[in-house]
């Protein structure tokens, strides 16, 4: 009986009742659909501009912004709920501060890198986004393009050296040789020519220490000169004159995090390799040691294809 | 695999083609800033792309060789007829002409010419080039003026010492072995911020031949010492500068060849030993102006010294001023008075215009009272040389398809003996040369060029030069070439002036402790360059799967205004007035069988036709040879060569060279071990009569170690 008139007039309560469950429900709709990105480095150069420029357009429904390293407080007094990416390094040893804080996607880190900062023990809640080619995709190109090279040459540091292993395992199934030599100092070019010396190809680990501005002329000239072509380590050898490497650009990153933003942080991978890329060869030097031109498109999708059906 | 848009790929792709600054805003791509260094100007040709026949002799190759001389090694490439004048004169010359005078080849260290300034020769044994320090050999097989200027008439051998920057380190290397083999080798090369040295000591002593023709032991042993500093500097992104500065010095043996002209002298000296030195430096300035333009600058000033004075003897008559009058009147009716002047002394005179005969009644009054007796003297053939170079070279990649190599070179020679030039003689060249190179298509690479060059004693001359190569992929191509070369005749062939002052007379004569010897040549002063006209099919190809690398090549060379007397001091009359044809095919093989397995044959077949006898004793019709190399691993290493010419100067020359070497790790050194056994498979002089060895077998060892 007591129920009749409740159920025909609904009370003042029963509408604010409501408004609250309706609200509540909107307003978590909107924290799932519109997140707040943080992207942060040391400057905020036209690059960076660009890039932050570009994700926001990607994802118009969250909030992306930039704000430079040192106008943000420690990593542990920003809300947890922020995904934070990080742009350079300096940025990272930020982070690195404080365990505590929001999941943090790091990018422009290669292995070397992240070994030198934390070797083995990775920290808690960061997913480090390799800028680095994986060494199996480069030894696949090796085998694409230069089907008869069997020995490849490897010239590593201290820093390198936990690669080697790896790359050892990377080679083995592609029947490739690798030729591994060790090269602490770059002003003696000894290991150099023992290297080119017993390899058909050189495979350029991404260390800045052995592949550099200072280097460049003397290991593309060497080389070249016994006519081992160098594969890598990125696309700045390519044009200085490395035969090819596989890289990952602006435009393959913002697919990659695109991706990664559509998913809940616990999610993120611990570390990844793009599985987008390009590849990027040096037509000039390919003519001069005999290989017919490449058609980076078709050899890139190739060896995407080769990844997807291993 | 991903939601979302297609990324924008197309302004990408046109900022990565066309320009690299663009790529500044790609936070992903753009983390490192390099010069380009594989630029379009430094490039080289695939062997499928080179106008002409190439053989390259690289580094593994040259030692697995176990050669001591970079003489022995070209006979690694098809075609070039390696020979012996003696023990420390190696003959070297591509297809032939004669054997003595080897002199249609350029012949290039790190671009330097040293084919001997006034002497027209190549003195292969005092090079001041250790085998240590080569890298490698490039031989371009055919005339190439247009590349490498004059002289460049048969072929070209351009050796290239190794880069500082490939040599840091130590290195001491000793070789002793028969034939009183002594060599020893020490080099220390360092880099620093932006350079790079290297610093080489090298020496090398052999016995030479053993016997000459009569059994008698040969005096043709060596003994010398080089120093070589090789410096490379990068100025800055776009400049380096390398320079050098090499010295030889030594003592080369040589038999006493001097025969009297009269009778009855039995005195005689022991040898006409040389002391050689060598001395160049050279400085080369690189600069890149842009990824498609570079150009470089090279200075070089070099010195031969050859120091040759030895004692003769002979009667006192060869000192007579009017013997020397006739001789300048005529030489044969001289030459037979003097060799049968016994003959003449009853009778008098042979029958001769009354001037002639009044001379030589006046020698054999003077021989009658006494001018038979015997008198010895120092004959000084000294030769000094000198050569200062200075080249400039533009290389502009005009486009991806075109490609201009073009300069200017200009050369001063000049060289004083007493005995060959009566002193002084200099000439001045000019050169300016150009090639272009130009990818019609894909398949098709036509290239051209030309050189002209005037130089002071000879004149002026052009040589063009044309190409076609067609690709079939960029591995495998076929060529036809044809070219024009050029060889000016040296300054000993045209200018000789050759005559004997004899010094420290004892007795004297008539009187004098210096006189003048009654033979004395001229060179005719107006001859003219020797023309080559080379046509050229080939194949090079390329075979990556089977590590099979292939060239074949058909030529047919002809030379005409050919300088083919040879350099005598009696009676040298030089002409352009001979010519030869050399036509035959080549074939070069080199094939990885596997990581640890190379083999490389060579075979040429050379068939030779001149109109001066002499011209053709210096090509094998058939020559070859044949070489594996092998990495057993765990450091041992074997190389077995078989080396073959049918007949070289009428003489036939097989052999097998093995060499086994095992390398030791101590430490961070490597030690290695070699040891080399030469077998000769015939019973031949090598070359010439004189030169015999006792034994057919030779052997030697060495070890190196590097730290």
């Amino acid at each position: 009986m007591r129920t009749g008139p409740s159920r025909k007039t609904p009370t003042l309560g029963h509408w604010l009742a409501g408004l609250c469950l309706f609200m509540t429900a909107w307003l978590h709709g909107v924290a799932v659909q519109a997140a707040d990105i943080l992207l942060t480095g040391a400057e905020e150069s036209p690059g960076v501009q660009a890039f932050v420029q570009a994700l926001s357009e990607l994802r118009p429904t969250d909030n992306v912004r930039f704000q430079p390293l040192a106008s943000l407080p420690a990593p542990g007094k920003l809300p947890a709920s922020l995904r934070l990416i990080l742009l350079d390094l300096p940025s990272l040893d930020w982070r690195l501060q404080d365990s505590q804080g929001p999941s943090t996607l790091v990018l422009r880190i290669s292995r070397l890198q992240a070994r030198q900062r934390f070797a083995d023990a990775q920290p808690a809640r960061l997913s480090l986004l390799w800028s680095d080619p994986p060494l199996s995709r480069q030894l696949q190109l090796i085998r694409r393009i230069l089907p008869q090279a069997r020995r490849v040459g490897v010239l590593f540091d201290e820093h390198g050296e936990f690669l080697i292993d790896e790359l050892r395992a990377a080679a083995r199934p592609l029947n490739l040789e690798i030729v591994s030599q060790r090269w602490d100092n770059i002003h003696d070019s000894r290991p150099l020519q023992a290297v080119l010396k017993g390899s058909d190809v050189l495979l350029g680990l991404d260390d800045p220490d052995l592949y550099n501005s200072q280097t460049a002329k003397n290991l593309l000239l060497s080389s070249y000169s016994r006519q081992v072509a160098l594969i890598g380590p990125n696309i700045a050898f390519v044009r200085a004159g490395s035969l090819a490497s596989t890289y990952s650009d602006q435009s393959d990153w913002l697919a990659i995090l695109d991706h990664l933003l559509d998913q809940p942080t616990s999610a993120w991978p611990r570390t990844l390799y793009p599985a987008r890329f390009k590849v990027s060869s040096n037509a000039q030097v390919a003519r001069s040691l005999g290989i017919e031109p490449l058609n980076e498109a078709s050899v890139a999708s190739a060896l995407a294809e080769g990844e997807r059906r291993p | 695999m991903f939601s979302g848009p297609p990324p924008p790929r197309s302004p990408l792709l046109l900022a990565l083609l066309f320009s690299p600054l663009v790529l500044a805003d790609d936070l992903f791509v753009d983390s490192q800033t390099l010069p380009q260094v594989l630029t379009a100007t430094r490039l080289k040709q695939t062997p499928a792309e080179v106008p002409g026949s190439m053989t390259v002799l690289d580094s593994e190759l040259i030692s697995a060789s176990g050669a001591r001389d970079i003489s022995e090694l070209l006979r690694l490439v098809p075609g070039m007829m390696v020979g012996s004048i003696n023990g420390n004169q190696p003959a070297v010359n591509y297809h032939g002409t004669n054997a003595s005078e080897a002199r249609r080849m350029q012949v290039l260290i790190d671009g330097r010419s040293v084919y001997r300034a006034g002497l027209a020769t190549v003195d292969w044994s005092d090079i001041p080039v250790a085998m240590e320090d080569i890298d490698r050999i490039e031989v371009f097989r055919g005339p190439n003026t247009v590349s490498y200027g004059a002289n460049a008439l048969m072929a070209v051998i351009n050796i290239i010492t190794r880069h500082p920057a490939d040599s840091h380190g130590t290195r001491l290397k000793i070789t002793r072995g028969q034939r009183g083999i002594n060599d020893f080798y020490a080099s220390q090369g360092t880099g620093w911020d932006g350079g790079d040295l290297r610093l080489s000591l090298s020496g090398q002593e052999d016995d030479g031949f053993d016997s000459n023709r009569n059994g008698a032991d040969y005096r043709d042993g060596r003994r010398l010492n080089r120093l070589s500093l090789a410096v490379s500097h990068d100025l800055n992104e776009g400049q380096s500068l390398d320079w050098q500065l090499n010295a030889k010095d030594g003592s080369n043996q040589r038999p006493y060849t001097y025969r009297p002209v009269f009778s009855g002298i039995t005195d005689a000296g022991n040898n006409s030993d040389v002391v050689a030195k060598d001395y160049a430096g050279s400085v080369r300035w690189n600069l890149d102006i842009n990824p498609e333009h570079s150009l470089y600058v090279q200075g070089s000033a070099q010195h031969w010294d050859r120091q040759q004075v030895w004692r003769a003897c002979d009667a006192e008559v060869s000192f007579s001023p009017e013997l020397a009058q006739l001789w300048q009147l005529n030489p044969n009716y001289t030459e037979r008075l003097a060799r049968n002047i016994n003959q003449f002394t009853g009778p008098g005179a042979a029958p001769g215009t009354p001037q002639e005969m009044a001379l030589a009644n006046q020698v054999l009054e003077q021989w009658r009272n006494g001018a038979s007796q015997t008198l010895c003297g120092d004959i000084d053939q000294s030769a000094r040389e000198s050569r200062y170079d200075l080249e400039l070279q533009d290389t502009l990649s005009l486009s991806d398809s075109l490609r201009l190599v073009s300069g200017l070179n200009y050369r001063y020679d000049r060289a004083d003996s007493e005995t060959y030039f009566n002193g002084t003689l200099d000439d001045t060249t000019w050169r300016a040369f150009g090639q272009l190179e130009w990818r019609a298509t894909e398949h098709w690479l036509l290239q051209g060029g030309a050189m002209f060059e005037d130089t002071q004693l000879i004149g002026s001359s052009l040589t063009p030069r044309f190409a076609v190569n067609y690709l079939i992929n960029p591995r495998h191509g076929l060529r036809a070439v044809y070219s024009e070369a050029i060889r000016s005749p040296d300054m000993f062939e045209n200018n000789v002036n050759w005559s004997y002052q004899v010094s420290n007379l004892r007795p004297s004569a008539y009187g004098q402790s210096s006189a003048r010897y009654f033979v004395k040549t001229r060179g005719p002063g107006d001859l003219d360059q020797e023309h080559m006209r080379s046509r050229e099919l080939g194949y090079n190809g390329y075979f990556a799967e089977l590590g099979l690398a292939v060239d074949v090549k058909l030529f047919y060379d002809e030379i005409t205004g050919m300088i083919s007397e040879p350099l005598r001091n009696n009676q040298y009359i030089a002409s352009n007035a001979n010519s030869s044809r050399f036509r035959g095919s080549e074939t070069q093989l080199d094939w990885r069988l596997s990581s640890a397995d190379r083999l490389r044959l060579t075979y040429a077949f050379v068939d030779a036709e001149a109109s001066n006898p002499l011209d053709q004793q210096f090509t094998s019709r058939n020559s070859g040879s044949a070489g594996w190399l092998r990495n057993w691993g765990h450091g041992w290493n074997s190389a077995l060569f078989y080396y073959g010419d049918n007949a070289l100067n009428g003489y036939r020359f097989e052999r097998v060279d093995t060499r086994i070497a095992k390398r030791i790790a101590i430490g961070k050194a490597q030690l290695q071990l070699a040891g080399v056994l030469q077998q000769r498979l015939d019973h031949q002089p090598n070359t010439f009569v004189d030169n015999n060895y006792d034994e057919r077998r030779v052997m030697y060892f060495s070890a190196e170690l590097e730290f």
